[in-house]
């Protein structure tokens, strides 16, 4: 049986491990960081793009960047399927020997080029093709991950806890960006105004039986009562045999809708408007609901010992639970593990931040590593605080993301806070931090359907059609109802994108003449068990889904967006196979004829 | 000054390494909180300052419309940084650029 303080010692451990004895080494044999080399934020500096910026500021301004919920989530769902003890070996040597190792080499990579973006460089060292097919794979991906995160946000909304705190997030967003830009009020009331009239929601409708709750309910309530059967009825893989057709019901969808109208705000507003301030508010909330949280844990085993032990099981079975492989679907803990803990382990999503955001305000070699490499590691700790949460709090039949709030409102409580206020902390620092990147994913939908579509169809570059063709898209996905595919799906399109990364990496280090080894040997591993659970996601969806609803009456939309489904997940993997199949063609190309002359032997610094 | 640090020679390191941590620190919070707006904030005013300049520079001289020839060759001076704003301009960009 584990503990949180054994978890957290883990945990201390492998950042500690990885950062100073491996990823160091990496810095100074392989890359040979060298602080007096100009950096392309001091290069070309614009006072804008480019800007040499300090390693502290620029720490949290990574980490930030790509803090989301995929470590929360993934790491929630994993323990459910397979149980705690894999869970935590994944994110371990994943962040160890991975993690690190794309989000620093993903900077590294830019660094070295001009400050180029991924694709950039991949256009320049692979193929121009190679480029093309990211930027398609790269709409795809967005796409899932709004189909994935709103499924659960929507979800999360129907408990009538949690409403009101996003509410006043979304009116409260819109004050503080005309309190701060058309008002020019100082930065702290206003943050003290908005950040607490936001908490202030959050408690009021935090107890289950208070007014507000009870509200909620009751009008949630008379939205299902409005059609009892539901708009559609979809099967759900992850509940057992015989109870798998569950309605879509209407305040789900009514939930649904209002996220779509809280990320139409910030697809379509400017960004000081609306989606900073958001952020700016969703920092705070999340924040101080992780670090307390965090501390919770670790103190949890002096001063609670029965709230530091683990309620899951370590490990329940290579295909996972029992209610899954009676159900005919295949879910192996290889490669299927993989994907389903994305982003605490090693993410695409950081590459590609780190490449354009980061690296142009490098100020020098040296900032790197503790940037990029350290960020990830800070991560690790957001994945791990989510695996602690849930092993702690799971109850037979509570959701995993209502386990996590109370996880937290457990380690909260350590300091007094009660349990109701903390569970409600949890709940809405969930939300937050989904809804967060939710807004920013349509936002970028929009664009890339204007980049992509806009000089054939004119239409597509008006902001309104651009949102609201990705939103209904994201629609389909959602009421599918397979949210456990969609989020593998989109598990494995992240991690994909982290392999193809490190292979643009792996690339560049033999064309100069590097050891592409530590870059290669994960972008290998992560390549093919990425590869291997799209097909089980394929099979399963087929197989479970669309067989078994073909031809149902009142399974029609579950039909059409599992086929959605099917075809995103195989434009995946043929558009990977040629990636793939260029990167490994380049790096032939490379070793036998490197662009640049070898480095000096030894690193430079002694 | 001399004799207090005869007398506790440790403080001065203590405060100074205490003073880093906790500025440290504060650049982490700016970092999380508002770098990301400072920098929002940075980029449209540099668009602004840009757009405003090239719109009014034929007034400022004197020329309401001018030849582009003469507008071409009066660029560098009018903004001084002309090469950095050359290079954001003719960068090429991509979608992924968006996310910076």
């Amino acid at each position: 049986m584990g503990n949180t303080l054994v978890a957290i010692i883990i945990g201390v451990l492998a950042i500690y491990l990885g950062y100073r004895f491996y990823a160091r080494r990496i810095d100074r044999t392989v890359i040979q960081a060298d602080k007096k080399r100009a950096t392309p934020a001091r290069l070309y500096m614009d006072g804008v793009d480019f800007m040499p910026t300090n390693r502290n500021v620029l720490f949290g301004y990574h980490f930030k960047s790509i803090a989301a919920a995929g470590p929360i989530v993934g790491a929630i769902t994993a323990a459910a399927l397979w149980g705690w003890v894999p869970s935590l070996i994944w994110l371990v040597l994943g962040v160890m020997f991975m993690g690190w190792v794309s989000d620093y080499s993903a900077i590294v990579v830019s660094v070295r080029n001009e400050g180029n973006s991924l694709s950039a460089t991949a256009h320049r060292l692979i193929h121009p093709r190679t480029r093309r097919l990211l930027l398609l794979f790269i709409f795809f991906y967005l796409l899932l991950i709004a189909g994935a995160f709103g499924n659960i946000v929507a979800g999360t909304l129907t408990d009538p806890r949690v409403p009101l705190g996003i509410v006043a997030l979304a009116v409260l967003g819109l004050a503080a960006g005309h309190m701060l830009y058309r008002m020019k009020m100082d930065l702290i009331p206003v943050t003290l105004i908005v950040v607490g009239g936001t908490l202030l929601a959050i408690f009021l409708n935090a107890s289950a039986t208070g007014p507000v709750a009870t509200t909620f309910k009751n009008f949630n309530t008379w939205l299902n009562d409005l059609r009892p059967g539901g708009i559609v009825t979809v099967l759900n893989p992850l509940n057992p045999a015989g109870k798998q057709s569950v309605p879509i019901t209407i305040s789900f969808v009514f939930w649904l809708f209002f996220l779509f109208g809280f990320c139409y705000l910030g697809a379509i507003l400017p960004i000081w408007r609306y989606a900073q301030p958001v952020n700016y508010i969703g920092f705070w909330i999340t924040g101080l609901t992780v670090v307390f949280a965090g501390l919770g844990a670790f103190l949890a085993f002096f001063i609670k010992h029965d709230l530091s032990t683990f309620n899951i099981a370590g490990f329940t079975h290579f295909g996972g639970p029992a209610s899954i492989r009676a159900s005919g679907q295949i879910q192996p803990l290889w490669p299927m593990l993989f994907v389903t803990i994305a982003c605490g382990a090693i993410s695409g999503w950081h590459a590609l931040i780190g490449s354009v955001g980061t690296a142009r305000q490098i100020e020098n070699e040296e900032d790197m590593l503790p940037v990029g490499g350290g960020a990830m590691f800070g991560e690790f700790t957001l994945g791990l605080l989510s695996l602690l949460a849930i092993a702690v709090a799971a109850k037979p039949g509570a959701t995993p993301v209502a386990s996590f709030a109370q996880g937290i409102g457990d380690f909260l409580n350590i300091f007094r806070v009660p349990l109701t206020y903390g569970t409600a902390l949890g709940f809405a620092a969930f939300v937050v931090i989904v809804i967060t990147v939710v807004q920013l994913v349509f936002r970028l939908m929009r664009v890339t359907l204007a980049e992509g579509l806009g000089d054939r169809s004119p239409i597509f570059k008006n902001i309104h059609v651009g949102t609201l063709v990705s939103m209904a898209a994201t629609f389909l996905l959602v009421i599918s109802g397979t949210w456990i595919y969609i989020w593998q799906l989109f598990g494995a399109a992240n991690q994909l994108m982290a392999a193809l990364s490190l292979l643009v990496v792996t690339v560049w280090l033999a064309s100069t003449r590097r050891n592409p080894l530590y870059a290669g040997i994960p972008a290998v591993f992560m390549y093919v068990t990425t590869m291997a659970a799209d097909l089980v996601i394929l099979y399963n969806l087929y197989k479970i889904v669309l067989v078994k609803q073909w031809g149902v009456a009142g399974h029609e939309i579950a039909v059409i967006g599992s086929l959605v489904t099917i075809i995103i997940g195989l434009i995946l993997f043929v558009a990977a196979l040629f990636i793939g199949w260029d990167g490994y063609r380049a790096f032939q190309r490379y070793r036998e004829r490197p662009v640049e002359p070898a480095p000096a032997p030894g690193g430079v610094t002694a | 000054m001399g004799t207090e640090q005869a007398q506790s020679p440790e403080p001065q390191p203590k405060r100074k390494r205490f003073l880093g941590a906790f500025g440290a620190a504060r650049d982490v919070m700016y970092g999380m909180a508002s770098h990301d707006m400072s920098r929002y904030a940075i980029r449209t005013r540099a668009s602004m300052e840009h757009l405003f300049i090239l719109i009014t520079m034929g007034d400022l001289l004197g020329v309401p419309i001018l030849p582009p020839y003469y507008s071409l060759r009066l660029l560098p001076y009018v903004v001084p940084q002309v090469s950095t704003w050359k290079r954001r301009m003719l960068r090429e960009r991509d979608i992924t650029d968006t996310l910076g």
